[in-house]
Formats: structure tokens, sequence, C-alpha cells
């Protein structure tokens, strides 16, 4: 263990240790010195007088003013704290700021992607809409054009003698259409229904709502021996076809 | 300086109370100027350096810690690693090439003929050079005596006994600079 602190003394890293020249790493092993073994310890304190005293026999007159430059600067440096508040409320109004406009920023974005959604929906609809329509006048095209549609002309019976119609059904291309020409004057509370009547079941082809359009041809269900019915219902049109009020029937 | 005034300039400084530096510039200021000149060997350098050591000291009262070092040893490193800061900075030569410059030892405290610091200028020169010498390479320019040996071409065995001697000869000073010390105090 002697040999041990001799070897360390002989070192001068009590030495480099004393006047701060010494690696992070040295510091340790100096600072674990000192404080195990008594005549490290004594040499450090020793070695600490002697460089006080040696130091003050080199000690040198300060030149006036000195004092108060530095005294000055300390001065200068309190305001730190004061800085350091300044800069604090300045980057938590900039941090608001920041915090404002990621908010309106993100409300934006959000109300962008709301819009977005119904945008893309409606050019869905519309390109639905699009095909249908187009798929509808494609088939009107090869009902009116087709050498093999056939042209039954529809009319009204007793209750409504005005109506006329006109049904052109292609069995090959398993299409029918109907084209109202004419209905008869109704009472407001009234209204024309179509329906057809399709592998004997009843279905609701809606109200007839807008025949000012002399040409419109309104596609009916296609299916052998299917037969279509005009009947007049109460306003907004019924579910069930009443039976009694039938004007017209059209068997295609 | 004694130990009660020590203390309580350590606990201004802990307060970051501005009248510590006002002591501690009393107390040391002239050693720590004479530490500073002695590294950088300028005197206008050695101002800046007194002055940014200073702030360092200022800034990191907080780092001092009274039971791994002495309060002077703390200001000592600050002082002295700031003037070899400054001296690498300001670019001259290397500041072991300037320290070695070995006719300083003569003229150390010529600068200063104010009597107070007669007694240090006499005090000085009862250590003779060639043990100023070793001292200096200890405290001042922080060598190994392995390193003192090779750069002043002396024998280590010689460097080692030269150590010895100076040091007895700087105890011989200590006392009456105690002495000194205590007077110093009570008139405080």
């Amino acid at each position: 263990m002697k040999e041990k602190i001799k070897l360390f003394l002989e070192s001068d890293l009590l030495e480099k240790y004393l006047i701060g020249s010494t690696t992070s790493e040295e510091t340790l092993q100096v600072e674990r010195y000192i404080a195990m073994y008594p005549e490290v310890r004594e040499t450090y304190i020793e070695l600490q007088e002697n460089l006080e005293t040696y130091a003050k026999l080199h000690a040198l007159q300060t030149p006036a003013g000195l004092k108060n430059r530095i005294l000055g600067m300390i001065r200068k440096e309190r305001p730190v704290k004061k800085h350091f508040l300044t800069y604090a409320i300045a980057a938590s109004f900039i941090a608001f700021l920041f915090a404002g406009t990621a908010f309106f920023f993100y409300n934006q974005n959000q109300n962008l992607v709301e819009k977005n959604v119904i945008v893309s929906n409606k050019i869905k609809g519309m390109e639905e809409d699009m095909r249908k329509q187009l798929e509808d006048i494609r088939n009107q095209f090869i009902v009116l054009h087709n050498p093999q549609t056939k042209k039954y002309p529809v009319n009204g019976n007793k209750k409504a003698k005005e109506l006329k119609a006109v049904a052109y059904v292609n069995p090959v291309k398993k299409l029918s259409y109907i084209n109202v020409k004419n209905l008869p004057h109704l009472p407001e509370e009234q209204c024309f229904q179509m329906w057809a009547e399709v592998n004997g079941k009843m279905v609701n082809l809606g109200v007839i709502k807008d025949f000012s359009d002399k040409d419109h041809l309104l596609a009916l269900p296609y299916a052998d021996n299917a037969v279509g019915y005009i009947t007049i219902e109460p306003k907004g049109g019924n579910h069930k076809p009443t039976v009694k009020n039938i004007v017209a029937n059209i068997s295609y | 300086m004694s130990i009660l005034l020590e203390k309580h300039i350590v606990e201004l400084l802990q307060e970051r109370n501005e009248k510590a530096i006002s002591l501690l510039y009393e107390h040391y200021g002239n050693t720590l100027y004479g530490v500073a000149n002695k590294v950088v060997r300028n005197e206008e350098l050695a101002q800046d350096v007194l002055q940014e050591s200073f702030v360092k000291i200022w800034k990191n009262s907080d780092s001092y810690d009274s039971s791994k070092a002495k309060l002077f040893t703390w200001l000592f490193r600050i002082t002295r690693n700031t003037a070899i800061d400054k001296l690498r900075s300001a670019n001259t030569k290397s500041d072991r090439e300037i320290q070695m410059d070995i006719s300083n030892v003569y003229t150390i405290g010529v600068e200063s003929t104010v009597p107070e610091f007669l007694d240090v200028r006499e005090n000085l020169e009862k250590i003779e050079p060639k043990y100023q010498i070793v001292l200096d390479a200890l405290f001042f320019q922080g060598m190994t005596q392995q390193e003192a040996s090779d750069e002043l071409d002396i024998p280590l065995g010689t460097i080692k006994s030269r150590l010895k001697i100076g040091l007895r000869e700087l105890r011989k000073i200590y006392g009456p600079f105690v002495l000194s010390l205590l007077f110093e105090v009570l008139l405080n």
C-alpha cells in the first residue's frame, strides 16, 4: 500500500491536479487518492499552501480602474436573468403564435378534407348518373333503331280517354321503353303512376311527373309476357297499384 | 487569508452578492494579476486575463467546492487556465517557450515599486533562481518533474532535490506571511 502511495506521489499527478491541468479521468483518480490516503491529503494541503505563497511572491500591482471595469462587467452579467425572462416571454409568445397557427391550419386542413370528400362523392354520383344516362340513351337508341323492335300504341280506357302512349319492346335485346305522349288532366290531389308486372311481381316504376317532354322515353323492366299499367293514385304515389283505377295496360 | 474571511467570501459568492467579487479583488487581485502576467508575459494581456477570470469566477461560483480545494487554489486554476487560453488565442509563441524565458526570474517584481510589494520582491529574492525555475515549472507551467528535467536539461535527481529545497525555502517565508495575514484580518 505504501509503495502505491509513494508511486502516486512521485507521478506528479497531484501537482498537475493542484494547478488544474489534469484530465477528467486523472481528476477522479487524484480525488480518490486524496479521500482515501491521509498522506496524500496532507501533501495536497501543503502543496496548496506552497502554491499560494509562491503565487503571492509574484503579486503585481493591478492598474487603477481595473477593479471598476471588472465590477462593471459583472453587473452586465447580471441582466442575464432579465434577458432570460425577455427571451422566455418572446419564446412563449412565439410558441403560442405557432400553436395558434398550427391549430388554424389544422382546422383548415380538416375542412378541406371534408370538402374534398364531399366533392369526390359528388363527382362519383355524377359519374354514376352520367354512366346510367349514357347507357339509357344507348339503350333508347338501340330500341328505336333496331328493326326487331316492336311498337305498341297504348290508349287509355274509359277513365282516361285522352291518354296516349307508345311502348317499344325489343325481345332480342331484352329492352322495353314507353313514351307517354299525352295524359288527361287530373285534380291536384291525384297523379298517374306506372307499374310493371314482371314474372308475377308488381314493380313500382314511379309517378309520371313530367310529361311535358313528349319525346321522353321511360325504361320498363324487361320480362317475357310482362304487363305494364298506368293507374291513378293519390298525390305523391302509392306503394301498391289501385286496381280499380287502372287507366291503361301495356302488354309487352 | 483567514478561514473566516474565506468562508464569508464563499457565502457571498454563493448568494450571488457582488461584494464577493470586490473582496476577492482586494485580497487576491494582485496575486492573480501576477499569476496571469507570469503566464502571458504581457501586462495588457494579463489585465484582459484577470478581467475574464473574474467574470468566470462570478459565473461559476456555484461550482466551487470547499471540500476539494482552498479558495485560492480554485481562483488560481481559473486564472491560469484563462491565461493559457488567452496565450493560445493570442497566437504568440507557445506558452511553454515563453515561460521558459529564464531572464524573467531576475526581472520579476521590477514592474512594481509600490512599498507593499518590496516585501514580496525581497522574499522572492530569498529563493535562489535555480530553485525558482523548478518551482515555476511546477506551479505555473504545469510540468511534470520529468518534463522539467527534459526542458531544462537538468537531471531528474537534481530537479527533485531543487524542488525539495525550493519548497523548504518557501515554507521559511510562509511563516512571516501568516503573521502578516493575521494582522490583515485583525485590521479588517
